[in-house]
């Protein structure tokens, strides 16, 4: 099966990105395929590299970039949803004149047709939010 | 860096889109086109004018396929393309025209 | 990307209480462009996103609502409202903004796009779909 993940909610504040994590990392144990996971609404604060958690509690982003590394995952965020909440990189440093970048590597600013192109071409898209 | 109109000061941001919609007057359009070397014609603003009565009415800019089905409506077949479109504003009509318009500056979706 | 897919976005939330319903429709707009077979559900607090003479402005916030009326050029032209979520709020189709879209297999047509439906057959179109997106 070829899933691709859409997230809906940040990270702590709400399950959301957890059950996204075992769920992705279940299918991939269970040999399916990951086609994109995909950050919207409060999930784009998923991919903020300077988040630092107390060290007895999971580290969500880092977690999502470990992850990525080992499967290979494309993980996109949505350049709208950023833009609100200041998800930067350098691309869009520049393009909003901001004096900071805060996206880690392992995730990169795009579409929302990123979002309904993985849709259209994965088995099943599963929404994880409120 | 500001831009002059009508001997204010206006604001705009790192890609020349106006800070505050509401600062729009036409002089706007005219400056902004100057410094891209650029003439507006009549037919420049029938284009304008007719995003800026879109946005007010839907509170969006419309994509350029739904202003290119639009303009072809109104305006005649003719000029119903993007050829037309992009003839007229050679950097996009969703890029250009929008900033000349003072609607506000496209997310990058898509 | 042989296939038409069955796409349909559902709207669960009333606008400006939160970003859901605005940002629900971003997608759809985009949406818009990969000529797919589109519909919108409008569901529980969701059917208030389509009330008529809404007034943001002692919110501060943008009155989203026209974006609704503009779906129709972007050839979105199925907004299936349910029934029993209109009731349980004392609203009826005369609360909602009248939504039209011109049909262009029928002249040009004006068509209405908002279709109220009962539950059950709300139930019946989502399993339908090919995706479903929540909102």
């Amino acid at each position: 099966m070829k899933y691709a993940i859409q997230i809906n909610e940040g990270p702590y504040q709400h399950q959301a990105t957890d059950s996204a994590y075992h769920f992705a990392k279940a299918a991939l144990d269970k040999g399916h395929e990951i086609s994109r996971v995909f950050l919207y609404h409060d999930g784009v604060n998923n991919s903020t590299r300077i988040t630092s958690p107390p060290q007895d509690d999971r580290h969500i982003v880092n977690r999502w970039a470990e992850l990525a590394e080992a499967h290979n995952l494309d993980m996109v965020v949505c350049v709208a949803a950023a833009q609100r909440r200041g998800i930067v990189d350098d691309g869009e440093a520049e393009r909003n004149g901001k004096d900071a970048t805060n996206i880690h590597p392992a995730f990169r600013i795009s579409g929302l047709g990123q979002l309904i192109e993985a849709a259209i071409e994965s088995d099943r898209l599963m929404v994880f939010g409120d | 860096m500001p831009i002059e109109v009508d001997g204010k000061s206006l604001e705009v941001d790192e890609e020349g889109y106006l800070a505050n919609l509401n600062d729009w007057v036409p002089g706007v359009a005219e400056v902004m086109s100057k410094e891209d070397d650029l003439e507006l014609t009549d037919e420049h603003w029938d284009i304008i004018n007719f995003l800026r009565e879109y946005y007010e009415e839907y509170q969006i800019a419309p994509a350029v396929r739904v202003l290119t089905k639009a303009v072809g409506k109104r305006m005649g077949k003719d000029k119903g393309n993007s050829k037309y479109l992009y003839g007229l504003f050679p950097y996009g009509p969703g890029k250009q025209a929008c900033r000349y318009a003072g609607l506000p500056k496209p997310t990058g979706c898509v | 990307m042989s296939d038409i897919k069955k796409f349909m976005y559902v709207n669960r939330r009333a606008p400006y209480g939160t970003v859901y319903a605005l940002e629900s429709l971003e997608v759809v707009l985009i949406g818009a462009a990969f000529d797919q077979d589109v519909s919108l559900a409008f569901i529980g607090d969701g059917v208030y996103q389509l009330k008529s003479d809404q007034d943001s402005s002692e919110a501060d916030q943008k009155n989203f609502s026209p974006i609704y009326q503009a779906l129709g050029d972007y050839d979105v032209t199925k907004l299936y409202v349910e029934k029993e979520s209109m009731e349980e709020r004392g609203l009826s189709l005369d609360d909602l903004m009248p939504l039209t879209y011109e049909d262009e297999d029928d002249d040009w047509a004006e068509k209405d796009s908002i279709r109220v439906v009962t539950r059950d057959e709300m139930k019946e179109l989502m399993e339908q779909q090919d995706v479903l997106f929540n909102f």
